[in-house]
């Protein structure tokens, strides 16, 4: 870790200050809000800055512009940001457990899992408001990483490998189902699940932001102390057990905090792929730092990568808008058989 | 002795599965919007009459579709068993690999980007876009610390698969008409295809299947590795090109006729193998018949399960191989 020691009272207060980590954090946070203002500007109704500005601090130049800032891009990027957040740090705590660099929400069917539940309720109760689509979400993705861990748990050694082997089967097996179940129900309703499968942040509105920051806000808490199991399991389970970390117990909680974290989001948006595979190693590369900071790190980069993507999907082919689970796919895929092709896991497995 | 008793078993396996076969045909021709007697299904195919209405349904309508069925079932049913001899790797099928995508994306590019709607050029295109993604696929493994193990080849599958699957994806986004015809393709279906695509894929599945025949004896010795398969004399960068030559072919065949049907080429070798063993000699032709019995009696489900609504073969397929595929993972690595 590169950083800068303090020391006081000649010696017996020393902290280390990890500055190169920092300094990354602050310059991701800072590319957040410039695509965040860029993501104002650009787009069908194009507004200068100067405009954006004004708009922003409440004398906007026109009613249009300020109907398109603060009720269409302003809520639309923030649920991009917030829902890249929320992908990155499921990935992050995914591959922490698991101790498996390739682990991924959307990759071992636990985003495929929330996505079934939520098409199964609304093919079958249309009229069910999104409010309930977290819970749903939530249930479906839960019960998909319960059966995955009981199914990967069964023969002992080499269980990284069967765990992700598993996932993509049950990703298939879920993928399946929910086809059948749109070519069941009722075309419209087909539709409308269609494009929310698609992993498109369009429809975001302020009531998908208040409900990403509410689930924010929930596991924030939660994810500041998990940093300190984190950082024990990482070195596997016999260690963290001579650390004292009960292994078990923690591991579950931290699956659980996992899947909610990749539940919420797809709740608000649809499965996004590869966001959370792909943030944590880019974190990693850009600065090394311990596990609560990494976290932070992870959750910074996805944010951009989300809010990038949804940027460029929207502009790039307009007026055709490219929904931003596809952008992310293209831009993941290739830093996935990077990984792929220099993942040290092969030795583990 | 135990020549003999396989031999035996080849016997009355034979039987059993043209019966079979021979069944699963008669029933899926007899299914449907109205369901039509065996009886009348028999007479259809044998003394046609072309003033009753029941027995032209069954000419021009389903028979082609069972038709369908048995090409596209055997053919990835071979291909997944040439696959899995050639890799030693009991995950290998056409589906995972990205042999799949990699051949519907070279098509959804012809037809909905390019212009070309030429059923004729159809499994050609198919072909290169196969050979194409086997390519990457494998490149991608065997760059991978490690060499082509399972876990690496599906994986880059997977990785290829996605890809692919994002680009068709946009492709369909910014051009919607043309895609109209192409969007219940690309999910593996039965329904709907016309025989000229059939008659075109043809050749290519003869070929992929007839090279698939003869190289059977020798994949047999490559099953137990290059190292033995040499000591046996067989040559084995001729055998492989020759592999891959007929799994692209029958693939290519497969797609063009019917669109990705994803896990087809996993089940079936694996039944094959688990009653003929690991003699590739039999385990080919069964796979074509167990392929094309399978396939016939998926797209008896794909077609009864939620009547009147039909869903895709491909689901189907998916929602039968995907629990195989994780029982694979589980009792083979």
């Amino acid at each position: 870790m590169t950083g800068t020691t303090w020391q006081r009272l000649d010696g017996p207060v020393t902290f280390a200050l990890p500055t190169r980590a920092l300094t990354v954090l602050v310059l991701l946070v800072a590319t957040n809000i410039a695509v965040l203002v860029a993501s104002f500007m650009f787009g069908s109704y194009p507004i200068d800055l100067p405009g954006v500005l004004a708009t922003l601090v409440g004398n906007a130049p026109s009613e249009t512009a300020e109907t398109v800032v603060w009720n269409l891009r302003f809520p639309r990027s923030l649920a991009a940001m917030m829902t890249g957040a929320l992908f990155a740090l499921s990935g992050a705590v995914l591959q922490n457990i698991t101790r498996n660099p390739l682990a991924d929400p959307s990759l071992v069917g636990v985003s495929q899992g929330a996505g079934f539940a939520v098409v199964a309720a609304m093919i079958a109760f249309p009229d069910m408001g999104s409010v309930w689509r977290p819970a749903l979400a939530f249930a479906g993705a839960l019960a998909v990483a319960a059966l995955i861990q009981w199914i990967a748990m069964q023969r002992t050694g080499g269980a990284t490998m069967r765990f992700i082997l598993t996932g993509i089967g049950v990703a298939a097996f879920i993928s399946a189902g929910t086809n059948a179940l749109l070519t069941y129900g009722d075309i419209d309703r087909a539709l409308a699940a269609l494009g929310w499968l698609a992993g498109s942040i369009h429809a975001a509105r302020w009531g998908e932001v208040w409900s990403l920051a509410f689930c924010l806000a929930l596991c924030a808490p939660i994810l500041i102390w998990a940093a300190r199991p984190m950082t024990a399991l990482q070195f596997g389970p016999d260690i963290a057990t001579g650390f004292g970390v009960a292994v078990r117990r923690n591991r579950i909680a931290l699956i659980t905090l996992s899947v909610a974290l990749a539940a919420f989001a797809v709740a608000a948006v649809g499965p996004l792929g590869f966001v959370g595979l792909v943030a944590p190693h880019i974190a990693r590369r850009i600065a090394r730092a311990g596990v609560g900071l990494h976290l932070a790190l992870t959750g910074a980069t996805g944010a951009l990568m989300v809010s990038l993507a949804d940027l460029l999907g929207r502009t790039l082919f307009a007026p055709v808008q490219i929904p931003a689970g596809l952008m992310t796919a293209l831009i993941g895929v290739p830093l996935f058989v990077w990984l792929i092709l220099r993942s040290q896991a092969r030795t583990q497995l | 002795m135990t020549a003999l008793l396989r031999s035996g078993i080849v016997g009355s396996g034979t039987v059993f599965a043209l019966g079979a076969l021979a069944l699963a045909f008669g029933w899926h021709i007899a299914v449907g919007a109205k369901v039509i007697p065996l009886s009348v299904v028999i007479d259809a195919l044998a003394t046609p009459d072309p003033r009753e209405f029941d027995h032209m349904v069954i000419r021009d309508l389903r028979l082609p579709r069972a038709l369908f069925a048995v090409l596209v079932g055997g053919a990835l049913a071979v291909a997944g068993a040439l696959m899995q001899g050639t890799t030693r790797n009991p995950l290998a099928e056409p589906g995972l690999l990205g042999l799949l995508s990699g051949a519907s994306f070279a098509v959804v590019m012809a037809v909905g980007v390019f212009d070309v709607a030429n059923p004729a050029l159809t499994p050609l295109i198919a072909a290169i876009g196969a050979l194409g993604a086997a390519s990457i696929v494998w490149l991608i493994a065997t760059s991978a610390p490690g060499g082509a193990t399972p876990l690496t080849l599906v994986l880059s599958g997977a990785a290829v698969t996605a890809f692919l699957g994002a680009l068709i994806s946009i492709a369909n986004l910014l051009d919607e008409d043309s895609f109209e015809t192409l969007r219940v393709w690309l999910t593996g279906t039965l329904a709907g295809r016309s025989t000229g695509v059939m008659l075109w894929a043809l050749p290519w599945l003869i070929a992929g299947m007839g090279v698939a025949l003869v190289v059977a004896r020798q994949v047999t010795a490559l099953s137990m590795g290059d190292e033995t398969a040499t000591g046996l004399g067989v040559d084995v960068t001729r055998l492989k090109a020759l592999v891959l030559f007929s799994v692209v072919a029958l693939t290519a065949a497969a797609v063009a006729i019917a669109g990705p049907m994803g896990f087809v080429g996993l089940i079936v070798p694996h039944a094959a193998r688990l009653i003929f063993g690991h003699d590739y000699r039999v385990i080919v032709p069964f796979c074509a018949i167990f392929g094309a019995t399978f396939l016939l009696v998926a797209d008896i489900a794909a077609r009864m399960v939620l009547s009147p609504v039909e869903v895709s073969t491909g689901i189907v397929t998916a929602l039968l191989g995907a629990p195989f595929f994780v029982w694979l993972v589980r009792a083979r690595l």
